[in-house]
């Protein structure tokens, strides 16, 4: 249990953890405020998403890419499998113990990422309840 | 009598000086010499109640000019906010031998159970129906089989805890929202007024918030405490009556007393706040920290590798200065009131205190259940302050790849 399927169905994933947050009257905001903008490698499904503070203009909290090839630098990079990141996502990662389990490598300015982690605690509860009703498979 | 709404109350000159306890005549005598500022000659709900704080500070042998002073600067506006506390009432309060034969407690038992909580000698000789409601709990709470030991160390937290709770809600209080209105030269008796409205709005506040988080941790802790009798009946160690296995890390910043001498007191309080919360939110959750005394945090958990997981990670994502250092040991302790006891408990503190800035020290108890991914340098044998015999320890680093 807690594998994703295919590299498509942990983007799709991602995508709405992303959304989450982005759309929380509560975190995207103050994700936005925070304006920390971080490059995650899921280095199993060889994929990279960058995420970053939305401008005034933009309508929104947060934008990211999948890509390197983008317009900003990153100011917090982590590297982790798409598993560690399902069981952080779900609550059920320490980030400081991943990191020295090397499961999480972390880089650039880690205080800033430090920062971050009360402020995305609620998107655990979020995510365990999509998992428990559309991702099942998933649930650790 | 009282007459009028909440917020035009006028008493009449007895009633007030009920209230204040003093006779009509001093009251009138205090008004004219203005110790006791009225509100447009009226005795309100408000001058009733610094004169009952005139009266207890003439009491304590302050001078009606010095009384006159402090009034005029503000600095006796807090006591109104005693207002709002349920009236003592002396003459409903029962003698201890009554409250024994009500309750069916021994008096020297009701007097181990109230000092327990923190009361001084004087409340326990005579007891209040609201303190004897809560003392005909006890015989329910021994007979339903808590060992009296353990209900005096509980007695003894809640009243540490909540001794510390209103001290700290007085102390906020008084610094976030009196000294601000002294230093804005707002007179004493409108002072007193501001305070006594926001007060009202926020008491009703605490208990409820004071239950959900006790109702919170309460099931937070019974998880934990689940989980961690179920690994140590699988690993054989269930320990003596009030003694746990379990890893102690103290973890404080380098250089911290250096560190208030160049940029002050209230940046480096700054700093440790960003530090103590900074273990608090990667902390494992079947970790917690037991106290903070200045710079310096007290953590337990029952896995010690886990622990130093923790530790090693926290000094890869703590890069501020100053940097911190953490021991870690682990052993046998003795569970009393809330805080761990004994020789293991010294011996963390004291490997804490030999690490360096960005340094994890373990002893060898943690060093062994260490995991593959970190290095384990043995450092040698050290004699630790205040030990007679030497201690083995460890430098923990994350491994090379």
């Amino acid at each position: 249990m807690g594998s994703f399927r295919s590299p498509k169905e942990f983007r799709e994933v991602m995508e709405r953890i992303f959304g989450m947050m982005d759309e929380d009257p509560d975190m995207g905001p103050r994700l936005r405020d925070a304006d920390v903008p971080q490059r995650f490698e899921f280095e199993d499904l060889d994929l990279v998403v960058n995420i970053r503070a939305a401008r005034p203009d933009e309508g929104r909290n947060l934008v990211w890419e999948w890509t390197d090839d983008v317009a900003w630098e990153s100011k917090v990079r982590m590297t982790m499998s798409s598993e560690t990141a399902n069981r952080y996502f779900q609550g059920k990662e320490n980030v400081a113990m991943a990191i020295a389990r090397r499961r999480i490598k972390a880089g650039g300015d880690v205080k800033a990422a430090l920062a971050l982690m009360p402020i995305t605690k609620p998107i655990f509860e979020h995510y365990r309840a999509l998992v428990a009703a559309e991702y099942p498979h998933l649930a650790v | 009598m009282a007459r009028g709404s909440q917020e035009t109350t006028t008493l009449s000159l007895t009633e007030a000086a009920r209230r204040a306890g003093a006779t009509p005549a001093t009251l009138r005598r205090w008004a004219d010499q203005g110790v006791v500022p009225l509100a447009n000659g009226r005795w309100t709900p408000a001058a009733a109640a610094h004169a009952r704080i005139v009266a207890r500070m003439r009491e304590r042998g302050h001078s009606l000019e010095e009384i006159r002073a402090a009034s005029d600067e503000g600095r006796l506006a807090f006591g109104y906010v005693e207002e709002l506390l349920p009236a003592l009432a002396p003459e409903t309060a029962v003698p201890l031998e009554q409250a024994a034969r009500r309750t069916g407690l021994e008096p020297a038992l009701i007097e181990r159970l109230l000092s327990s909580l923190g009361y001084d000698a004087r409340a326990i000789q005579r007891i209040p129906p609201e303190d004897l409601a809560l003392l005909q709990l006890a015989p329910q709470v021994l007979d339903a089989g808590f060992p009296l030991v353990a209900l005096l160390q509980l007695m003894r937290v809640y009243g540490q805890a909540l001794a510390d709770i209103a001290d700290a809600e007085v102390r906020l209080f008084h610094l976030y929202v009196h000294e601000p209105l002294m230093r804005d030269g707002v007179p004493g008796l409108e002072m007193a007024e501001q305070m006594e409205q926001l007060a009202r709005g926020l008491l009703p506040l605490a208990s409820p918030l004071m239950d959900r988080v006790h109702q919170r941790f309460l099931r937070h802790f019974v998880e934990q405490d689940m989980i961690g009798h179920m690994e140590a009946a699988f690993d054989g160690e269930i320990g003596d009556l009030g003694r746990l296995r379990i890893a102690i890390a103290f973890a404080d910043l380098a250089g911290y007393t250096r560190l208030t001498e160049e940029v002050g007191e209230e940046e480096a309080v700054d700093a440790v706040e960003r530090f103590v919360e900074a273990v608090q939110i990667t902390l494992p959750d079947d970790a917690r920290i037991v106290k903070t005394i200045g710079d310096e945090v007290m953590v337990v958990a029952p896995d010690a590798a886990a622990l130093l997981d923790w530790a090693v990670g926290f000094q890869q994502l703590f890069t501020e200065r100053p940097r911190p250092r953490i021991g870690i040991h682990a052993g046998d302790v003795l569970y009393r009131e809330g805080d761990y006891y004994g020789r293991e408990v010294n011996i963390a503190a004291r490997v804490a205190a030999r690490s360096a800035g960005g340094e994890v020290l373990a002893t060898r108890p943690v060093a062994e259940q260490a995991g593959a991914h970190l290095e384990l340098e043995r450092i040698g044998e050290v004699r630790l302050k205040g030990f007679s015999e030497s201690t083995e320890l460890f430098l923990a680093t994350p491994a090379h790849d």
